[in-house]
């Protein structure tokens, strides 16, 4: 079953909507995944500084420098969503 | 297990006459933590034993013995205290002596050398030029230059202008030594300053400078052969004393730790108060000890006083088994007295969530290797714990590895027409899962990701509620029911309508109303309980459980990874020829970042998932480490 449709087939209009879709779950990941560097490299450059000086504040610094990861998660999540 | 160990505050009272006993019996108990005295008023503070000035000279003597001999602290076997005790003194005072003549005589050799490469250096620089140094000088009316001009100078032809009267000699490094009558000096100088003269001085020693360099040089020589024939004597005296030395000084610590605890403790002219905390299970015994070896002339006896939490000491209370993940709890803090102590949730989660992460067989086995081997060389309770909880990490991995049929990112069992690894080996399908999606044995994660996806979901409701069951009993033990059910259950419910909202969107209940009642009963609960404040929080819930994807996301990156490498390699190696070696290369350099990235990356979000979405919902820490006082031997024994 091929619909002529300004030259394109349908064959190639699906396949470029998976690849539409594919780049979309990757912007998804890569961008969140910048945005979530963004925020831990502050949050982290601290917590080392805190944990230097007191040694006890490894797991408080920790928490706080992973606080931001859930944004790449979300991304993630987005990103099998597109593409399933 | 989930509850630090009970603490009793004790005081042990009695005439100054038994201090020493009570205090060599405490010390071998090991139990007791003694609180400091730091109060002035009727009792003041404690004078030291006799013999602690004597023992701490020995240990300062003995230390500084051991740092020049350079020992460190490896594993051995213990001595007999007993024995190592009658033989101390004579042995460090032979040690001593020894130690303090090559010491002596090693800075000897050490200043004599340095002085002659000093002065080889000096000399150097008149290398090449053959005159005795001694007649370069005392002249009433000759002038001695000695020193360099700049690159080019032709001083004998500026020279020429002035007198014909002079000696004029360069050696090999460029300096040069002029002698003019000392009426032309000034003139001269004048002359080199136009050639930017640096004076050198002459070393004022006798003879030519190659002579005094060929001397200094076999001298240096045989001082540097002195050295290492003395660095080579202090190394089997180290070989010999090393054993006594560290053992005797874990002995003197001992001592001298027994012989200053009157410092810590209250006195007053003849009566003594020791103040401390002691684990229940361990008082009988104490104070039963402490009667036999007074004749019962200590008074000990249990403080019942509400005791503030904070000052309690916090000894874990846990199955061996579960002792090395003590220290995954001691990176984030011990827990309050009387808290929950969630080690044993540790236990379970971590190494469970690192082993659905990895879930390798080949990752696994090497790991599981690398910990083996590490936990039988490096010894010391940080590595030991550390290898430990890699060993129970691996362990799960491996088992998961097997669920999975993954090894080193290659699927063992072949799907849709793919071999696997094991030829012969074909994925059978069980039943179907979520979005069409086939369940199959063994589970192919790259091909399940929503039934996946579903799973951690869950897994993550599962974790997050045993987490605020936990903070429903700590609220429950410190503010009440009211406030455990507002702060804790409150969040439960929370949870209940967002899932029965969410079946009404996806039409699995009827109507979305009572999804909605249970959610805002939820929300009026959590103001009612922490204040307008929670409906900030309300978002938290989800992300936390979204946060749980990671255990699938972080593995499919793992075996991303692990892919990428083999096909590579793969298609080097089908290359043939010298393509094979670097096929090779290229699979090994590969699997062993990846397996860097295997301990790092699930470990860190093993971890994470602990210390985040877990320990939020219930634990605070904060707790005084229990420092029971006594001494672990390692060196020695009794």
């Amino acid at each position: 079953m091929v619909t002529e449709l300004a030259g394109v087939t349908l064959e190639q209009v699906v396949a470029s909507q998976a690849g539409l879709a594919a780049i979309g779950a990757g912007l998804a990941v890569g961008l969140a995944g910048i945005g979530s560097g963004i925020a831990e490299k502050d949050i982290g450059s601290a917590a080392v500084g805190a944990f230097t000086e007191k040694e006890e504040l490894f797991g408080k610094g920790l928490i706080m420098t992973v606080i931001p990861e859930t944004i790449v998660i979300f991304g993630f999540v987005i990103a099998i969503m597109l593409i399933m | 297990m989930l509850k630090p160990k009970q603490m009793s505050k004790v005081l042990l009272t009695g005439h100054k006459d038994v201090l020493e006993p009570t205090i060599e019996t405490l010390h071998d108990l090991h139990a007791l933590h003694i609180e400091e005295y730091v109060g002035e008023d009727y009792f003041h503070i404690g004078t030291p034993l006799s013999g602690a000035d004597e023992g701490s000279k020995k240990l300062l003597k003995l230390r500084s013995i051991a740092s020049f001999l350079g020992i460190k602290k490896p594993y051995h076997k213990p001595i007999n205290a007993r024995q190592l005790s009658s033989e101390l003194e004579g042995k460090l005072e032979t040690l001593g002596d020894v130690v303090s003549g090559k010491l002596g005589r090693k800075s000897q050799i050490e200043a004599d050398l340095k002085d002659v490469q000093t002065e080889i250096h000096e000399i150097e620089a008149f290398s090449g030029i053959p005159v005795n140094l001694d007649l370069c000088r005392g002249y009433d009316t000759l002038h001695v230059f000695a020193g360099t001009v700049m690159k080019g100078a032709d001083v004998r032809a500026g020279l020429a202008g002035i007198t014909d009267e002079y000696q004029f000699i360069t050696g090999n490094n460029g300096i040069f030594i002029l002698t003019v009558p000392v009426r032309y000096r000034a003139q001269v100088a004048e002359l080199l300053a136009e050639y930017e003269f640096g004076e050198v001085k002459i070393p004022t020693i006798s003879g030519t400078p190659d002579d005094l360099i060929n001397e200094l040089t076999s001298r240096q020589d045989s001082l540097a052969k002195d050295l290492e024939s003395l660095s080579s004597e202090i190394d089997s005296v180290k070989a010999e004393y090393e054993d006594f030395i560290l053992a005797s000084e874990e002995l003197l610590s001992i001592e001298t730790q027994k012989k200053e605890t009157p410092l810590v403790i209250a006195t007053s002219e003849h009566t003594f108060v020791i103040d401390g905390w002691i684990p229940d299970d361990e008082f009988e015994t104490m104070r039963s000890k402490v009667g036999e070896a007074t004749d019962n002339r200590v008074y000990a006896t249990i403080v019942e006083e509400p005791v503030d939490e904070a000052n309690v000491p916090i000894e874990y209370d846990n199955p061996k088994i579960v002792k090395p993940m003590e220290a995954v709890m001691n990176l984030y803090a011990r827990p309050k007295y009387h808290e929950i102590d969630p080690t044993a949730f540790v236990f379970i989660a971590f190494p469970l969530f690192y082993g659905m992460i990895l879930g390798d067989i080949g990752y696994g086995l090497i790991l599981l290797g690398i910990s083996l081997y590490g936990r039988s060389k490096l010894h010391g309770e940080g590595w030991n714990s550390l290898f430990t909880v890699l060993i129970y990490c691996n362990i799960v991995t491996l088992i998961f590895g097997i669920l999975y049929a993954e090894f080193l990112g290659f699927p063992l069992a072949g799907l849709h027409g793919h071999p696997g690894l094991i030829p012969g080996w074909e994925t059978i399908t069980l039943f179907t899962g979520l979005g069409n999606e086939h369940i199959t044995y063994p589970i192919h994660r790259t091909h399940l990701v929503t039934t996946l996806l579903v799973l951690t979901l869950l897994i993550g409701v599962i974790h997050i509620n045993i987490g605020l069951i936990a903070g429903f009993r700590n609220v429950l033990a410190k503010h009440g029911m009211k406030a455990a059910v507002l702060e804790k259950i409150a969040w439960i419910v929370l949870q209940v309508g967002i899932f029965l909202l969410l079946f009404g969107v996806m039409g699995v209940v009827s109507s979305m109303l009572p999804g909605a009642v249970v959610f805002v009963l939820a929300v009026a609960m959590l103001v009612a309980g922490e204040g307008a404040v929670a409906v900030i929080e309300l978002p938290s819930v989800m992300t936390n459980i979204l946060s749980y994807s990671r255990l699938l996301a972080v593995g499919l990156s793992s075996i991303g990874i692990a892919t990428a490498v083999n096909t590579m390699s793969g298609m080097a190696w089908s290359s043939g020829g010298i393509y094979i070696v670097l096929a090779s290369v290229i699979f090994i350099l590969g699997h062993a970042l990846n397996t860097a990235l295997s301990i790092i990356a699930p470990g860190l979000h093993a971890l994470r998932l602990q210390y985040v979405e877990f320990f939020t919902k219930f634990y605070e820490g904060g707790g005084r480490i229990y420092d029971p006082f006594g001494y672990k031997r390692i060196y020695t024994e009794e």
